[in-house]
């Protein structure tokens, strides 16, 4: 799925060769491509994930929950970082903001999931809008530090001035959740025939919007929309020259990954019936950062990955006897090994991988 | 007479805020001057500068004293304690030297390698540097809270004029920031190292074609930027607790105070440092306690957007 030019090319030309055979790849590639089978790829993918994370990776449905939720937040920052080529280091603000958002909705406005993530999503786009406005006059660095000075400024706002609304350095905890269009308990079980896959309806309700996330994810990067941000991550005075008004383009990617953000911020909350005021801090930033780069820039399926590995290595690792204490420092570790030898990550590696094999195929 | 009395005390309160500011201010003059220059000449982004930072810190605990250890890895090991108790005059010497050469190392094995790559990239590999140094330190000596004693000659209070009796080693922060500013500064300014640094960051090729060999004096650039950091952790210290997260925590005021003042402009992060310190401390001292780290991210949005290429940088400085 990645979109590297020379990928694209290596593609092509393995297209072009396998052509002539036809046979299984070329089918396979073709079917690769479709919008339909993305779709249906996430589908079986996060299906059949947690039974066998459950059972053969040691992993526990809460844990593939919160995969999912982060794997949303990872897939919408890609957009920026990946596809667009800017490097934000405030996106905590829209996730713990829309956190925040959902939480406060649900305990003084509705309960209903649907209008808790509706709400929190609104507010992280509505955010986003003026920090992008603000943030995106400036280029590079100024922009990376920019973002964090927005996003450390939502942090030590939440934790005393806002208190009365965020309840401060406790979190925010009266989060109420009803049942999904008045009939499913959210926090309950699942009926029969998906119970053999899944135990628990919030996986399946964090499963739904993920596949729908991917899909909106793929649609908006394979459209002219997402050509243009191409466009302006390989020569953004380029782009300028050719008509294209860059700096809309840019606060539009800013503001499609906030919304991503939103929605991820937003399951969060209804997740984890809390808010803590650590999802606003600027290391929450850096998490996401960490995620995306270590799964794959570029890539529509990377950053899903990298959110796994993360989580994993968190929550799973640090239980280990031996290397459980040192599960952080690993983490640091394998990201810089990703940035200096790996920039496209994990799936970037896979995807290098099959080109070897496809083309030894070919010879 | 009553309003005699009133404006000498307003004239104290004013004076104590004054300093206060000054001294909160330092520790951010003295990463951000580090920062800026390794920013300015060298185009570097440098997001383990925290971690320099760190390192300092808990260098500066293991030269002064004796810490007990009953958290981490070292502690699992059957060690019990760590430091070599040299005293705190030890520290303010030894600290700077070592991390002057892990400064030099990192430059060497690490920022060559990233100069011609995205600034992107050098911020997410320092970013990575900055996580494994943090999660080291805690992994082996724990994340617990260690007090870092005040030297003993510079404990205690001191009575000054007017102000009345202010804490000795504040004053202390402010007398030993200012020396080592200075001192950059008059390197950077009036030797002929200056000269050529300030000449490459105008314009590398030039200064290369001319026959100077720019790599050296960067690698000391380096060296400075990152000793900077390391005496900013052996003086920050006895303010506070140290622990594995203060790094983090002092980055971002840093980066900060370097952009409001202007990239690679010293006499810009000292006075974006004292503004942000004396504006944090005024909140405090006047009620806003709640708002002062809102204000002083309040404030560097403002700056940043009226006047991005920060106060005293100049308009070559916006890329």
């Amino acid at each position: 799925m990645s979109d590297e030019p020379r990928d694209a090319t290596a593609t092509a030309a393995a297209d072009a060769d396998t052509e002539v055979t036809g046979g299984f790849a070329d089918r396979w590639a073709s079917f690769r491509d479709r919008e339909i089978s993305t779709v249906l790829l996430t589908v079986v993918g996060v299906a059949v994930f947690p039974f066998l994370f459950n059972n053969y990776l040691d992993g526990y449905t809460q844990l593939a929950t919160l995969m999912l939720i982060y794997g949303i937040f990872a897939v919408g920052f890609d957009i920026l970082l990946g596809y667009t080529g800017l490097l934000s280091f405030g996106h905590a603000v829209f996730f713990g903001g829309a956190a925040y958002a959902a939480g406060i909705f649900s305990a003084s406005v509705s309960s209903s999931p649907l209008l808790v993530l509706l709400a929190g999503t609104v507010f992280a786009v509505l955010l986003a809008w003026i920090v992008g406005f603000l943030s995106l006059r400036r280029g590079g660095i100024y922009f990376a530090i920019l973002t964090l000075t927005f996003g450390q400024m939502s942090f030590y706002l939440a934790a005393s001035p806002l208190a009365f609304l965020t309840n401060g350095e406790n979190g925010f905890t009266s989060v109420d959740i009803g049942s999904l269009l008045g009939v499913i308990d959210i926090h309950g079980g699942v009926p029969f025939p998906l119970s053999m896959l899944v135990d628990n309806m919030l996986y399946v309700f964090v499963a739904v919007m993920t596949v729908l996330s991917v899909a909106m994810a793929n649609r908006i990067l394979h459209s002219p929309y997402g050509t243009v941000f191409r466009a302006i991550r390989e020569n953004e005075r380029r782009a300028e020259f050719v008509g294209l008004d860059v700096w809309r383009y840019k606060l539009m990617a800013f503001i499609i990954s906030a919304a991503f953000a939103g929605i991820a911020g937003s399951l969060f909350a209804i997740e984890g019936n809390y808010v803590p005021l650590q999802s606003l801090y600027w290391t929450e930033s850096g998490r996401i950062v960490i995620m995306t780069v270590l799964g794959g820039v570029g890539s529509l399926f990377g950053p899903l990955f990298g959110a796994g590995v993360y989580l994993y290595i968190e929550n799973i690792v640090s239980g280990f006897e031996t290397l459980g204490p040192f599960w952080h420092l690993i983490l640091g570790v394998v990201f810089v090994v990703a940035v200096v030898l790996f920039p496209n990550g994990i799936w970037g590696g896979i995807d290098y991988v099959r080109d070897r094999v496809v083309g030894g195929d070919d010879e | 007479m009553q309003r005699g009395e009133s404006s000498v005390t307003l004239l104290a309160d004013i004076l104590t805020i004054l300093l206060n500011g000054l001294q909160q201010g330092a520790i951010y003059v003295l990463l951000a001057v580090g920062l800026s220059i390794i920013l300015g000449t060298l185009k570097f982004v440098n997001f383990a500068h925290g971690a320099l930072y760190l390192v300092g810190a808990y260098l500066g605990l293991f030269i002064t004293g004796n810490v007990p250890l009953n958290d981490g890895q070292l502690a699992a090991w059957g060690i019990e304690s760590y430091g070599i108790g040299l005293g705190f005059i030890a520290a303010l010497i030894i600290v700077p030297i070592v991390v002057f050469v892990i400064g030099l190392l990192m430059e060497r094995l690490v920022a060559q390698a990233f100069y011609d790559r995205p600034d992107t990239d050098q911020i997410l590999v320092t970013f990575g540097l900055a996580i494994i140094v943090q999660e080291l330190l805690r992994a082996m000596l724990g994340g617990n809270s260690q007090p870092f004693p005040q030297p003993s000659w510079a404990s205690g209070p001191i009575a000054l004029p007017v102000v009345g009796n202010f804490p000795r080693w504040r004053l202390g922060v402010i007398a030993i920031t200012a020396v080592l500013v200075l001192g950059v500064y008059a390197l950077v300014e009036y030797t002929d190292f200056g000269l050529i640094v300030q000449a490459g960051t105008l314009d590398g090729e030039m200064v290369r074609l001319l026959g100077i060999k720019l790599s050296r004096p960067y690698l000391v650039v380096f060296g400075i930027g990152a000793a900077l950091a390391g005496v900013a952790g052996v003086v920050g210290g006895p303010l506070a607790n140290v622990n594995p997260n203060i790094g983090t925590e002092q980055l971002v005021p840093a980066f900060l105070t370097v952009v409001i003042g202007g990239v690679g402009k010293i006499e810009g992060a000292v006075v974006a440092g004292l503004m942000l310190g004396t504006l944090q401390v005024l909140l405090i001292q006047t009620g806003y306690a709640a708002w002062s780290q809102v204000g002083i991210y309040a404030l560097a949005a403002l700056v940043l957007l009226v006047r991005p290429q920060g106060l005293l940088g100049s308009e070559v400085d916006v890329s």
